[in-house]
């Protein structure tokens, strides 16, 4: 099986191509709109598997997913490349594809949105390109599917592409130096491309340079391309090498694009600004954010979501628990197995598979979001905000994405180029409720806000992001150093998402939800459900007897100043940990009630209004889940940050439920 | 034709100039800017000012992308 790599700058459709090229995944680190690690897919004809790379500019990494990129074209060999280009943007998209035409594998250049392109009066001729660049150049359209069976077709046999013959010169003195460096790199073994290796060596690309000091010394190479640097700067020629090799590179691409490209006719994107003379506008843009915000948990969980919702919870108590205790009858299972299966299965998986429906209305939203356009100009709306708390706007993203889950929004946080912003967005991204601790916001809102339901929940939302930007201030000002913070940000044209995408992404990212339900809460809740079940007299104890009585009785006086000192609550927050979809679980075993109304009006005896709050708030902060730890320590690979964030959010919690429980107390709320 | 060198940001929304020169930029933002075709001589459009003193949003090579205003003061534009 052969494996092809598909490369190209951010927002020229890749993701598009990739989905109309392969039938399954085998591997995912995707949502809609950003590609963040590499994923791979089967080719639909069955020739190999295709990788989807992140989007990049140039092999030289400047955020962590371009690095992702770089590195795996000099890490893995791929046979042959798919180079996608926008072609409204040709001339900025081919400074990749010469070096990627460098590298030296088989290449197809698929010259994608030839309709984008026609419809704002650019023509480019493949024709004229292909005779240039040597390589195969196909016109496209990913968003259809157009032209994508040919890609297909080519990409059937690789050993029947082309090899590549595409050199540039860069100057006699460039060339001098690469011819030096290659004949340094003779004796190296299992390295790319020598003149692609030497070329990235003299633009100082790091991810080049720490691969080769990993494998031989490279203080002779380091010296020539010094040399040549400094040569060039006494010729006058240019600054830096870096900047030469740039230049050259533009100055041949330029005079491709004047022979091959048509802009006689340009015309301006006329939907984009209008639409962006609203959305972005000094007054209305902010306002407007905010009402699309509104609307979007409105959608979330009054209009569409709770009505779903009540649907599924029909169907768990009704039909499914009632053929499940039938079946149990009539097949005569112990009294162990029946209570194991009603209520520590159906009870605790069940409660939360209530919430499916509106976790999956939430991620078709969000990637709405993504795929429209609409999330950079939100970026760009917010990034004043973002600044004065140390942060740039294109932290917003992993924030909203974060809403549906913490692990992803962390991944989201590498396309960000500061180190400091990107870690520091990593750290507070905790405190976006993610999808898994909406049940219990919704579960409490409905017993003790029915009439504000939306509200109240959107406030547990709004605590979060407010106490994620008053820490940001917080850490900025005293964890780092005084790093600037940059901001740039591209804003593609606005575009209607397609349905097929749409599902796919919102898919990928609820599946994992799915997943959840299937495993880890499966396996808590029946580990919960034994704990109540069982107790130190022995089995089918009464429940506050049970180990887990005794466990979250350990517990509950710490949880006193807060409010709800009971052992049940107790007892929800530590396997909340593993997972937040636990905690209603737990609940759901705890109270013996497998549907919704029956919990409800257990939590009504148990929580006060007031102790409801300050319970909500504890659960929105309190330490991060143990997937998203993994990925904290993953991403900073640091066991000190990591151990930070669970430390500084579990008494942030503490903090805050005192004060909501103590402060309500004093003002004589209950 | 008389042309004068300015900061870009004292462009009118809507207006072009050329790019005369950009200097004292943060490293990081200077190489994106220059993956994105932003560099000495390419015409750029202002197209808006973003609220609250928030980025200003520029065309440049038929790509819209917004900066701030403190990046954005140091690129200078030659207006004809």
């Amino acid at each position: 099986m052969s494996s092809i790599a598909l490369v190209g700058n951010p927002n020229t459709g890749k993701t598009s191509l990739f989905n109309t090229l392969t039938s399954s995944y085998e591997y995912v680190g995707n949502w809609a709109g950003v590609t963040v690690e590499k994923k791979v897919g089967s080719l639909k004809n069955g020739a190999g598997k295709l990788i989807d790379l992140p989007g990049i500019y140039s092999l030289h990494p400047l955020s962590r997913d371009e690095g992702v990129a770089a590195q795996y074209l000099i890490d893995e060999s791929p046979e042959a490349l798919v180079n996608i280009v926008d072609a409204s943007q040709l001339e900025r998209n081919l400074l990749l594809t010469l070096q990627l035409l460098e590298y030296g594998k088989p290449t197809v250049l698929g010259l994608n949105m030839i309709d984008v392109a026609k419809a704002r009066g650019i023509y480019v001729n493949p024709e004229i390109l292909q005779k240039h660049l040597g390589i195969t150049v196909l016109p496209l359209v990913a968003r259809t599917g157009k032209g994508s069976g040919q890609v297909l077709s080519i990409l059937e046999k690789t050993s029947s592409i082309p090899a590549v013959t595409f050199k540039l010169h860069y100057g006699e003195l460039v060339e001098q130096a690469i011819a030096a460096i290659q004949h340094e790199l003779q004796q190296t073994a299992d390295l790319p491309n020598h003149r692609w290796v030497a070329l990235q060596l003299l633009e100082q690309n790091p991810v080049v340079l720490e691969l080769l000091s990993k494998r031989i010394n490279i203080s002779r190479l380091l010296e020539i391309c010094d040399t040549c640097q400094t040569e060039l700067q006494n010729k006058k020629l240019a600054l830096t090498l870096p900047q030469w090799i740039r230049s050259t590179r533009k100055e041949y691409i330029h005079s491709i694009c004047l022979e091959a490209v048509d802009t006689t006719a340009q015309k301006p994107h006329n939907l984009t600004e209008k639409l962006d003379s609203i959305l972005t506008h000094r007054f209305l843009g902010l306002p407007l954010f905010l009402v699309f915000m509104y609307a979007m948990f409105k959608t979330t969980f009054d209009w569409v979501g709770g009505p779903l919702s009540d649907i599924v919870d029909g169907w768990i108590s009704g039909p499914i628990s009632d053929s499940a205790n039938s079946l149990l009858q009539t097949i005569g299972a112990s009294g162990f197995t029946h209570a194991l299966i009603v209520d520590g299965i159906i009870g605790g998986v069940g409660g939360v598979v209530v919430f499916v429906p509106q976790i999956f209305i939430l991620f078709l939203m969000i990637s709405f979001l993504e795929d429209s356009g609409y999330m950079a100009r939100v970026c760009l709306l917010m990034d004043s905000t973002m600044e004065r708390m140390g942060l740039n706007g294109k932290a917003f993203i992993p924030f909203i994405i974060g809403f549906g889950c913490n692990v992803p929004a962390i991944m989201a946080a590498r396309s960000i180029e500061q180190p400091k912003e990107r870690m520091l967005t990593t750290l507070l991204l905790p405190l976006m409720s993610c999808s898994a601790r909406l049940p219990v916001y919704l579960l409490f809102a409905a017993v003790f806000f029915p009439a504000q339901q939306a509200t109240a929940v959107m406030s547990m939302y709004v605590l979060g992001v407010i106490f994620a930007l008053i820490l940001c201030k917080l850490f900025s000002k005293h964890l780092f150093k005084n790093e600037s913070s940059v901001f740039i940000i591209e804003l593609p044209p606005y575009r209607m998402p397609q349905l097929k995408t749409l599902g796919r992404s919102t898919w990928e990212k609820g599946k994992g939800f799915l997943r959840k339900a299937g495993t880890i809460i499966l396996a808590g809740s029946v580990i919960i459900w034994l704990m109540s079940y069982a107790g130190p007299t022995g089995f089918n104890v009464d429940m506050d007897n049970s180990f887990l009585a005794k466990f979250g009785g350990l517990i509950a006086p710490l949880l006193h100043p807060l409010g709800f000192g009971t052992w049940q609550a107790g007892s929800t927050l530590v396997p909340g940990f593993l997972a937040k979809e636990v905690v209603v679980s737990t609940m759901n075993i705890i109270y013996h009630t497998p549907d919704t109304a029956g919990l409800e009006s257990q939590i009504s005896q148990v929580f006060t209004p007031l102790s409801s709050i300050s319970f909500m708030a504890f659960i929105l902060l309190y330490i991060p889940c143990l997937a998203t730890v993994g990925v904290i320590k993953k991403e900073t690979a640091s066991w000190k940050w990591t151990f930070f964030s669970m430390g500084y959010s579990l008494v942030l919690a503490y903090m805050v439920s005192f004060i909501i429980f103590q402060g309500g107390s004093l003002l004589g709320w209950s | 034709m008389a042309s004068t060198s300015c900061s870009l940001l004292r462009l009118q929304p809507g207006s072009t100039g050329s790019i005369y020169r950009i200097e004292g930029m943060n490293p990081i933002l200077r190489r994106r800017l220059a993956d994105l075709g932003v560099s000495e001589g390419v015409m750029i459009r202002l197209k808006g000012k973003g609220p609250f003193l928030g980025p200003i949003t520029l065309e440049c090579n038929g790509q819209l992308f917004a900066i701030r205003r403190k990046e954005a003061s140091m690129i200078e534009v030659n207006v004809s």
